[in-house]
């Protein structure tokens, strides 16, 4: 497989360093250069929203704890702000071997003499870190508010909401997990796990990557945001305070019925998503690339994409021109209780306005036909606050 | 639970009985950093100066920074005059370094934790007399550097600190030998019941006889019979006294307490055998009653002991194995907890003056632990918690889970800050 292949090269293959132009030739453009790695502090955005969407991810969230302060969440944030930029650059957190017999180790050591593999962890803070609880009240980003009720919702609360996020992605399930878990632990004294989605596979492509497939075998993100003048638009704050060069974060996760999926003729398929399944052309058009025509009709002079497909109802055209980052990833939770296969989406999402998912996900919610295959179970909205200088830390402005 | 090699023989204790006796750390200060198998000790090159007195204390700056060859941990002044010192730590922008520690010969005298870029500055003050100290950073390029204190001894000693350890080690000692003689008593009327055929009377005292070992079996673990060989469970007392069904040795069969406990709650019968188990169980409590009396333990064998009975909380007791068939999991849990707290109270007057807030946070962690507790409180059942039963661990057995983990998180940073020089 051409990811052990070249992490074994290294980088003969002479692959661009982060952030590079990785414009991808039919060739490389899928390939993984594991020594890669982002830089964390001085950064015009977060971290792991832009950048080029990796292999794996895990969502974690957490609670602040009973009767934990303001100066916790400080030291939370401050010593989470420092170990992601040590885990960023493929470094520990601390000592693995400890100098004192006695002594725990630091970092738990099992990403060691792994690479960075592109690693980036992304905070979010959730609206109830701006109750009373920590003085905060007046610090409330000004969008970040619980999201309502949306048509559709099946939502577990075990499985929804938390004071804290933790997007945590890269191209090695190992590094991935060793950096949520060592972050969860330096925590663990001031919040409590209240939920977490492993994804194990990019359904959302960024800008230069070819084009990946959610659960139901269809290209995911084919009309995603891509371009930075559409990250602009559409995803960072201007103007907002503290928060400027942030943006909002929504976490959805998406239960899909896959065997009754799969039991469906894909002609059938084809007529919910409005798109063929393994070119992923718009039904009015020959390639993936190619723009849906919503108003074309059949000789019947039925539409020919349904009104209620998936990307009608989703299309920039359909919602006033709003897009939506999406930045999702498969997961499966092994088998449920009924014995069917637990999987579906990891759906994350950037928006410089909740505003925008909550429209979208209202029409989608109400009509879409896919949501005869699938269900919102989990659910969480958070701000993710703009990336730190050095020798500062995420959300120090809160604290000011 | 399986026996670890390193705490098969009380003999590691007994040797060393003598070597953390009350002796003045101001005369160790003086020895220097022989003992120190670190490495790179370095003093600070620009910094020679002796520290201005401010307040009543000589003023020293701990800067961290980040450098072209890893994180830097620099001293604004390298010497001191005898007397208090107050380190105020700025951690600029060194993301690897969350910790400043002043050494003396392996001893922690002061130390500033949670340290990250952005913070505040953060001070901490001690007392020294005259004599060379190590300023260590965990995490920086030069992790240990020197500092010079001249001048004599101050009057309040910086050895208070390991007497107020060794001491409460001692009354430990007693702690734990006490409750195994308490036990025996306990066991004593377990026998009697179980003899006398009585199911409910011996149900009744099965409980109350419960929380005497999972007090203090962290410390009094792995102790082998006299002829046995280490590997053999016949001749291991924790197995022979707590064995469970989670780990049966299939050529030694069942022993001791959870032997009896599925007789009376499984069966629902006492046996021949149940008295079997009752006598054997009798006697192999006196043996470890026995033992205790001669055993004296160093601070980190206190700490480390608190840590693993948290740990048998978390592994047995929350997941319902310990109490298979009776359900009395929340008396040991709770019983594991008092313990663990007993050992850190003994540890605590010295504790305080190496880590305050360690200390405030370990012991605000125990309260919020004892609070969650409180909630199963049921006079009753025999050993005063309600029963863990499968339905109650599906609804709780998480956010129960989660408390304890906030505990041991703290708890087990405790070891290396009271290790006894080797």
């Amino acid at each position: 497989m051409a990811v052990g292949a070249l992490a074994a090269g290294g980088t003969a293959w002479g692959l661009e360093a982060a952030s590079g132009s990785d414009s991808p030739t039919a060739s490389d453009r899928d390939l993984v250069d594991l020594t890669k790695s982002h830089a964390f502090y001085d950064q015009p955005h977060p971290p792991g929203i832009q950048t080029p969407p990796q292999r794996h991810c895990i969502v974690m969230t957490f609670d602040m704890s009973e009767g934990t302060v303001g100066s916790d969440l400080q030291t939370l944030l401050a010593r989470w702000s420092a170990a992601i930029s040590r885990l960023m650059a493929g470094q520990p957190v601390g000592q693995v071997q400890p100098t004192r017999t006695e002594a725990i180790g630091q970092d738990t050591g099992e990403a060691s003499g792994l690479d960075p593999a592109s690693l980036t962890v992304t905070v979010g803070l959730g609206p109830g870190l701006f109750d009373k609880r920590f003085g905060l009240a007046t610090k409330r980003p000004a969008l970040l508010r619980p999201l309502p009720v949306l048509p559709s919702d099946a939502l577990v609360t075990s499985q929804s909401g938390g004071d804290l996020s933790l997007q945590v992605c890269s191209d090695d399930p190992q590094v991935t997990y060793h950096a949520v878990r060592n972050l969860a632990r330096m925590a663990r004294d001031t919040v409590q796990t209240r939920w977490t989605v492993i994804g194990f596979g990019r359904a959302s492509a960024g800008g230069g990557q070819q084009t990946p497939r959610n659960l139901l075998g269809f290209k995911d993100g084919t009309r995603n945001v891509r371009e930075p003048e559409e990250f602009d638009r559409f995803v960072w704050l201007k103007d907002a305070g503290w928060m400027t060069g942030g943006t909002y974060q929504v976490v959805r996760k998406i239960e899909m019925d896959i065997e009754i999926w799969d039991a469906d003729r894909v002609s059938d398929q084809e007529h919910i998503f409005g798109r063929t399944k393994l070119e992923g052309a718009p039904l009015t058009g020959r390639t993936e690339m190619d723009t849906p025509n919503f108003s074309a009709q059949a000789k019947d002079g039925t539409p020919v994409i349904d009104p209620t497909a998936h990307i009608a109802l989703a299309a920039a055209e359909n919602n006033q021109g709003v897009k939506i980052l999406r930045r999702g990833y498969n997961y499966t939770d092994g088998i449920n209780q009924f014995g069917q296969l637990d999987a579906g989406l990891l759906f994350i999402a950037y928006v410089n306005d909740p505003q925008h998912f909550i429209t979208l996900q209202r029409r989608l919610g109400a009509s879409d036909l896919l949501n005869e295959y699938i269900s919102h179970v989990g659910s969480g909205i958070f701000a993710v606050p703009p990336t730190p200088a050095t020798g500062h830390y995420i959300g120090e402005q809160l604290f000011a | 639970m399986p026996v670890s090699p390193t705490r098969l023989s009380p003999t590691r204790r007994l040797a060393a009985t003598t070597a953390a006796g009350v002796v003045s750390l101001l005369a160790l200060a003086a020895c220097g950093s022989s003992g120190d198998d670190s490495g790179s000790t370095s003093s600070a090159t620009a910094a020679s100066d002796v520290a201005p007195v401010k307040d009543g204390a000589a003023q020293v700056g701990v800067t961290l920074t980040q450098g072209s060859g890893g994180d830097q941990c620099q001293l604004d002044h390298a010497k001191a005059a005898a007397g208090p010192v107050t380190f105020t730590v700025t951690n600029k922008d060194a993301a690897s370094i969350t910790e400043v520690e002043l050494i003396s010969d392996q001893r922690i005298l002061g130390e500033k934790e949670n340290l990250a870029p952005g913070l505040s500055a953060v001070s901490f003050t001690v007392t020294l007399g005259g004599g060379t100290y190590q300023v260590y950073c965990p995490g920086a390029a030069t992790e240990n550097q020197s500092f010079t204190v001249t001048g004599q001894a101050a009057a309040t000693p910086t050895g208070d600190a390991a007497a107020l350890l060794t001491a409460g080690t001692k009354e430990y000692g007693a702690y734990a030998a006490q409750v195994l003689s308490d036990m025996q008593t306990a066991v004593g009327n377990l026998a009697s019941a179980v003899d006398s055929g009585n199911l409910a009377e011996a149900k009744k005292q099965y409980a109350l006889a419960r929380p005497f070992y999972e007090k203090v079996e962290s410390a009094v673990e792995g102790f082998v019979k006299p002829g046995y060989k280490a590997d053999d469970n016949k001749g291991n007392l924790d197995y022979l006294i707590d064995m469970r069904a989670s780990n049966l040795d299939p050529a030694v069969g069942w022993h001791g307490f959870h032997a009896i406990e599925r007789d009376l709650y499984q069966k629902g019968a006492i046996t021949a055998q149940t008295k079997k188990y009752a006598t054997e169980l009798q006697a192999n409590t006196k043996e470890l009653a026995t033992v205790s009396k001669t055993l004296t333990y160093k601070p980190e064998d206190l700490a480390n002991g608190a840590a693993g009975l948290l740990e048998e909380v978390q592994s047995n007791k929350i997941k319902g194995e310990e109490e298979l068939y009776s359900h009395l999991d929340l008396v040991d849990f709770a019983a594991n907890v008092e313990g663990a707290q007993q050992a850190f109270a003994y540890l605590k007057p010295g504790l305080e003056k190496i880590d305050p807030t360690l200390t405030d946070n370990v012991a605000k962690q125990f309260d919020n632990v004892d609070a969650a507790l409180e909630k199963y409180k049921d006079p009753t059942q025999a050993g005063g918690y309600k029963l863990w039963t499968p339905a109650l661990r599906a609804t709780d057995a998480a956010s129960l889970s989660k408390t304890v983990q906030a505990l041991q998180d703290p708890l087990s940073q405790i070891a290396q800050k009271v290790a006894t020089a080797q």
